[in-house]
C-alpha cells in the first residue's frame, strides 16, 4: 500500500506545477515592504495599501458581518504592516503570509473581544510573528509537493477532500477514515477511487 | 513519542483563526512539541494566505463597496487616502517586545513551568480533590471551561464519557486509559463515543478544554457528580 501511494503521489506532483494558478506578485510586495521598512516610504505603503486593503475588507466583511468591525481590521492590519515592515524577513517566507499572519491576528483579537468581552489580545502568543520559519528535521516530507497538491484538491467536492486528505496527509488507514467519518469501508473505498480519479483529471495525468 | 495529533481540519480552522482561544492554544502548545504538525501549519498557513490574497479579478462584484481594480485606485467604503495618512503618521514600532520569562504555577508544592502561549492568561485559585488539583484558566469562554489539571502519582479520574469534547494536552508526565499511553505533547480529543478511565503512574499535568460536564457511567462513580463539575 505504502509503495502505492508514494508512487501515485510522485506522479500527481509530477504533473501539477503546470496546472497552478498565477502566482502573486511576491517580488513587488518585497520591493514595497522593504523601502516602508529602509526610509519609510510612504508611496510604496500606498502601493501595499491598494494591493492589500480591498482583499482585507472583502474577508472581513464576511468573516465579521459588521463594516465598522471590518473597516477597523483594515486600519490595524495595514497600521502593523507600516509599523513592522522592518520586522519582515524575506528569508523565513512569503510577504503575502507575513500579512495574511497580522490579518488573522488582528481579527483573531477583534473578535474575542466581541465574544468575550476580554481585551488580553492572545493572537500574539497564540501565532508568534517572530516565529515563522519552518524547521527541516523531516528529509522525507515535501513541502513544496504537499502545497501544491493542496491548491488542487481543494477543487474536490467536500467529501472526496476529507477522505483524500485523511488518507495522503494524515497517513490514515482506510478503515480508520471510515471509523473517523462513521461510514462503512466501501464507501471509503469509492469515495477514494472517485477522487483520485478526479484528481487525475485536474491534473492531466493520462493512463499511464 | 508523540502519537496523537489534531486533525487536519482543526489545524485548518486554527490557520483561519477560526477556533476558540483555548483550542488555538492547545495546538500552539502541541505544535511547539510537534514539528510535524508545526510544519503543516507553517504550509496551512501560506496555502491560506495565497488564496486570500490571489491576484484575481473576482474581487469585482462581490463586495457591493468594493468594487476592486478596475482603474488605478481602488474603491473603499472609507476615506483610504485619510487612512493612509493616519498610519503614516504613525511611528515604527523599533523595538521587539519578547518577553522570556518562563510563567509557572504550583500545585501542592511542585513547581510546573507553563507553555508560552499561556503567558497572559490569568489562572484561577487551585482547588483540590483527592490526589487532583485544578486550576481554571479564565478566558470567559462561555460553555468552553479550560484547567490545568494535576494528577498526583498514582491518582486517576473514575471512568467517565462526555456530552461535549475534552481536549487534553498532556504537558509534562504521563498517563494511561484503556486506548493506551500518553506522554507530553499528545493532543487527545474525546466526545460522547468515547469512555475513559485516564490514570497516572508517576503523575501529570494536562491542559484541558471541556465543553460540557463529565458524565460518570460507573455506578457507584454516579455519586461523584462533584468532580464531574470539579473537572469540567
Amino acid at each position: 500500500m505504502q509503495v502505492v501511494q508514494s508512487s501515485l503521489s510522485n506522479k500527481i506532483t509530477g504533473h501539477i506545477i503546470s496546472s497552478m494558478h498565477s502566482p502573486i506578485e511576491n517580488t513587488d510586495i518585497c520591493l514595497w515592504l522593504n523601502a516602508v521598512a529602509t526610509s519609510r516610504d510612504k508611496s510604496a505603503f500606498t502601493q501595499l495599501f491598494h494591493f492589500f486593503a480591498p482583499k482585507i475588507l472583502n474577508i472581513s466583511k464576511s468573516k465579521l458581518s459588521n463594516k465598522t468591525l471590518a473597516n477597523e481590521v483594515v486600519q490595524e492590519t495595514m497600521s502593523n504592516v507600516w509599523k513592522k515592515a522592518h520586522l519582515f524577513d524575506e528569508s523565513k517566507g512569503a510577504p503575502t503570509t507575513w500579512i495574511y499572519t497580522i490579518m488573522r491576528n488582528v481579527t483573531f483579537d477583534i473578535l474575542r473581544k466581541l465574544q468575550s468581552n476580554k481585551e488580553d489580545n492572545l493572537s500574539d502568543d497564540i501565532w508568534p510573528m517572530v516565529e515563522m520559519a519552518e524547521v527541516d528535521d523531516e528529509p522525507f516530507s515535501d513541502h513544496l509537493e504537499q502545497k501544491q497538491i493542496l491548491s488542487v484538491i481543494d477543487k474536490l467536492p467536500q467529501n472526496q477532500q476529507e477522505v483524500i486528505k485523511g488518507f495522503y496527509f494524515m497517513e490514515m488507514s482506510q478503515e480508520q477514515l471510515a471509523q473517523h467519518l462513521d461510514l462503512p469501508v466501501g464507501t471509503v473505498k469509492s469515495r477514494l477511487r472517485l477522487a483520485l480519479i478526479k484528481l487525475r483529471g485536474l491534473l492531466g495525468v493520462n493512463n499511464d | 513519542m508523540i502519537n496523537h495529533h489534531p486533525k487536519i481540519e482543526l489545524l485548518i480552522q486554527y490557520v483561519n483563526g477560526e477556533l476558540p482561544a483555548s483550542i488555538s492554544a492547545g495546538i500552539k502548545i502541541h505544535a511547539d512539541l510537534c514539528p510535524k504538525c508545526n510544519n503543516q501549519i507553517i504550509e496551512l498557513t501560506k496555502h491560506a494566505a495565497e488564496t486570500s490574497f490571489a491576484q484575481e479579478d473576482t474581487l469585482v462584484g462581490i463586495g457591493s463597496e468594493v468594487l476592486s481594480l478596475k482603474g488605478d485606485e481602488p474603491e473603499y467604503n472609507f476615506d483610504a487616502q485619510s487612512m493612509i495618512n493616519n498610519i503614516t503618521d504613525m511611528p515604527a514600532e523599533t523595538e521587539l517586545k519578547v518577553d522570556d520569562t518562563p510563567v509557572s504555577i504550583t500545585l501542592r508544592g511542585v513547581e510546573y513551568e507553563l507553555p508560552n502561549v499561556m503567558k497572559h492568561m490569568s489562572l484561577g485559585k487551585p482547588a483540590q480533590i483527592g490526589k487532583l488539583s485544578r486550576s481554571r484558566i479564565l478566558l470567559d469562554e462561555g460553555h468552553i471551561h479550560s484547567s490545568l489539571l494535576r494528577i498526583e502519582a498514582g491518582g486517576s479520574i473514575p471512568e467517565h464519557t462526555h456530552n461535549g469534547y475534552e481536549i487534553t494536552l498532556l504537558l509534562e508526565g504521563s498517563f494511561k486509559d484503556d486506548m493506551g499511553e500518553y506522554v507530553a505533547g499528545d493532543f487527545i480529543v474525546l466526545d460522547g463515543k468515547h469512555q475513559h478511565q485516564p490514570m497516572s503512574e508517576l503523575g501529570c499535568l494536562c491542559y484541558t478544554v471541556v465543553s460540557d460536564s463529565l458524565h460518570f457511567t460507573q455506578g457507584i462513580n454516579k455519586l461523584l457528580n462533584p468532580i464531574g463539575s470539579f473537572i469540567y
